[in-house]
């Protein structure tokens, strides 16, 4: 039953690969958008980081972005 | 589970059948992240709404991605039902052009550093390729090819059995919502790139 269901009657390497292909690439498109978004998010507070007091008080009343940005990133470091 | 051990084998094909559950809905998804991205285009050019092309932009590798896989695991699909992992068929050969648009549609917003220019060359190139959407859903019909005709028609003359329309159709929505998280992400991406490059002028 089960090397029946591993063997598919011989088509078992073209299926389980195309299977594998699909979800790994998957995968790694997530990963690597996962990555890109949270270096992203690093690279915001760096910058956000540098700016005085006051025009910091600005962005966050000006841009919900930047206020979402921010409370995302305390919340996974 | 439905696709590898529930639904049924193809009385011609035999298990090979089930690669079709990967292969079709990728297919779907490559082609309409294309049309969205040209129909996106068209409305840019239209509108000038800068938002619409962030969204393209984001679109873009999610459909390259599932074209390759498209054209992938119909090459998988291809050798132990044609006997060749390849040939320069209409569908094949219009899919692998599709690609290429895909390609050069990226290409154009990471080598074109001006922002503008970049967004108007990438709208001219999905413009362009939108002509090649029709040329891949009716190559099938227009040409005599080793691609099978469309089994799956919106006029309810489906050739397509329920027990191996309902896995594909799963399979489907699970690869919708996938191809919605990233958009998301990418989307999310985008916009912090903009804010971070006008931190100062917010």
């Amino acid at each position: 039953m089960i090397e029946n269901f591993i063997l598919m009657n011989g088509y078992g390497l073209y299926v389980w690969l195309s299977f594998a292909i699909t979800f790994l690439a998957c995968g790694i498109i997530y990963y690597k958008t996962y990555k890109t978004l949270k270096k992203y998010e690093k690279d915001f507070i760096k910058e956000f980081d540098q700016l005085p007091e006051s025009e910091k008080k600005l962005v966050l009343s000006k841009s919900k972005v930047a206020s979402q940005v921010l409370a995302t990133y305390n919340k996974s470091i | 589970m439905f696709a590898l051990l529930l639904s049924p084998p193809d009385y011609l094909q035999g298990d090979s059948v089930r690669i079709m559950y990967v292969h079709v809905p990728s297919a779907w998804i490559g082609l309409a992240s294309f049309t969205s991205i040209a129909l996106l285009s068209i409305l840019s050019f239209i509108f000038k709404i800068k938002n619409l092309n962030l969204i393209t932009k984001s679109i873009a590798p999610i459909g390259l991605m599932f074209t390759c896989l498209a054209i992938v695991t119909g090459s998988l699909w291809g050798k132990p039902t044609w006997g060749t992992w390849w040939a320069w068929d209409a569908r094949i050969t219009s899919m692998m052009v599709l690609s290429i648009f895909y390609i050069l549609f990226i290409l154009s917003h990471k080598l074109i550093e001006q922002e503008d220019k970049a967004n108007k060359v990438s709208n001219i190139i999905a413009i362009i390729g939108l002509i090649n959407i029709p040329v891949i859903k009716y190559s099938v019909d227009w040409w005599n090819t080793l691609h099978q005709p469309a089994s799956i028609k919106l006029d309810g003359t489906s050739t397509i059995h329920s027990s191996m329309l309902l896995p594909l159709m799963l399979m489907l929505l699970v690869l919708l919502l996938y191809c919605a998280l990233i958009l998301l992400m990418k989307y999310k991406t985008e916009i912090i790139r903009i804010k971070k490059k006008n931190i100062k002028r917010i």
